[in-house]
């Protein structure tokens, strides 16, 4: 029996192990492109809206600057973008913690991270369709990136610590 | 029956069994708390966000349109003076009037509004009563950026001053241009704070007599808005304008500028009758 079962645990925690990778593999390409994004638009708020390529068009100019110029684009005068960026930069640091120090601790993070980003991303996206009527590509992408962000971070934290083979 | 040794085996996978499945519970209860704690800091946090983003933490200036009396007040007071007079995009009056004056002007101009208000001394009511009104001049309103371009408690002030005048050449679209400047002015808020943004704009539109707001809204995508602010902007360079408001008059005898700031009704009626 147990010569049968050994190989067979061995495929099954083999298969596990490449759901995690590839699991991973999505979460880490999901904050690198969320980051790129939010650096991008961080850039773009502190150089100047004339570095912003936009494809929509809103008022004879571009939609990503009325959504950019609004208020909704600040927090108590932080640029809502910086704080994307930040909260991207914390997911990088919750892996790290995850990969150091303490495994469930990180995960954790990381799936509150993209939690708070999602629900925040969420609002703004309400807010572009209800209050400014304009749509900002480059918002849409990041909160596209934070919601796959959070659903991916909370599998992966439900789901625990990989088993020892 | 089992030997000694077979029972200290069963004995030992037993308790390493127990131990396992006590460690298993431990970090199952460790992982619903973090889970828990994840949860409602990320609540907390998402709740302060969107109350601060919201105006709730950091409410700017104005940037809610007042619906109580200080709207219906304006809309009497517009109302009242616009009665009557033919619009046509940002023209004001009889369209035949041989006398045109050309306003350039910024929505977000505190000076514009004291003018246009009758404030300190403006002109502007009794001007509309007694040569707008009868048909004598007609008024043509051009966008000249000052205040709004002064205004660093936005991100790209000369963006939004594009998009408010487009709210207000959009209305003109429906011969309401003048109604929502009017507005505009009477509801201004702090100069230099961020008043300006889509649920003033809005909210200026439902107050706006007569203005179909969802036509409004389309028109506000035609690009010949941001290219009439364009052209304005050109218009005004050509006359020398460097202040709002600023005045240019035209008439039979020909065109001369009328100067900037709060005219009186005497200074407004020597330049008609300059030209005239």
């Amino acid at each position: 029996m147990s010569a049968m079962s050994g190989p067979a645990e061995q495929q099954a925690a083999a298969r596990q192990g490449t759901r995690r990778d590839g699991l991973m593999i999505a979460i880490l390409a999901f904050t690198t492109i969320g980051f790129l994004d939010a650096a991008y638009l961080t850039y773009v708020h502190y150089q100047g809206f004339g570095a912003l390529a936009c494809f929509g068009a809103h008022s004879g100019h571009s939609s990503c600057i009325t959504v950019q110029s609004s208020q909704w684009a600040e927090i108590a005068g932080v640029p809502v973008a910086l704080l994307g960026l930040l909260g991207y930069i914390g997911l990088f640091a919750s892996y790290l913690i995850e990969a150091r120090f303490d495994g469930e601790l990180g995960r954790g993070m990381s799936f509150c991270i993209a939690l708070i980003g999602c629900g925040f991303s969420l609002y703004l996206t309400y807010r572009e369709l209800f209050s400014i009527h304009a749509i900002c590509e480059w918002c849409v992408g990041s909160a596209i990136c934070m919601t796959a962000l959070a659903v991916l971070t909370g599998i992966r934290f439900l789901r625990g610590a990989p088993t020892a083979t | 029956m089992a030997s000694r040794k077979e029972q200290k085996e069963q004995a030992r996978a037993a308790r390493i069994a127990q131990e396992q499945a006590s460690a298993e519970s431990a970090q199952r209860r460790r992982r619903l708390q973090i889970l828990g704690g994840a949860v409602v800091v990320a609540v907390i946090v998402i709740v302060a966000a969107i109350v601060i983003s919201s105006g709730g933490g950091n409410k700017p200036t104005g940037s809610s349109l007042t619906t109580g009396s200080q709207a219906t007040a304006a809309q009497s007071a517009v109302n009242a003076e616009l009665a009557n007079i033919p619009q046509s995009g940002t023209t004001l009056g009889n369209p035949n009037a041989k006398v045109t004056l050309t306003y350039f002007g910024d929505l977000q101009c505190p000076i514009c509004a004291d003018f246009t208000l009758g404030k300190g001394g403006g002109g502007w009511p009794e001007f509309v009563a007694k040569q707008v009104k009868p048909g004598n001049v007609k008024v043509t309103y051009r966008s000249f950026c000052t205040a709004s371009c002064n205004n660093t408690s936005v991100s790209n002030p000369q963006a939004l001053f594009n998009t408010q005048q487009e709210a207000a050449y959009a209305a003109g679209k429906q011969s309401k241009f003048w109604d929502y400047a009017e507005l505009f002015y009477h509801l201004q808020g702090t100069e230099g704070t961020p008043y300006v943004n889509e649920s003033f704009l809005t909210g200026l539109a439902h107050l706006t007599n007569g203005l179909n707001v969802p036509n409004w809204r389309v028109a506000r995508h035609n690009p010949v808005y941001a290219a009439q602010v364009t052209a304005d902007n050109g218009l005004a360079t050509k006359y020398g304008v460097n202040a709002t408001p600023s005045f240019v008059i035209k008439g039979p005898k020909g065109i001369q500028s009328v100067g900037s700031g709060v005219l009186t009704y005497s200074q407004l009626e020597s330049a008609v009758n300059a030209v005239s």
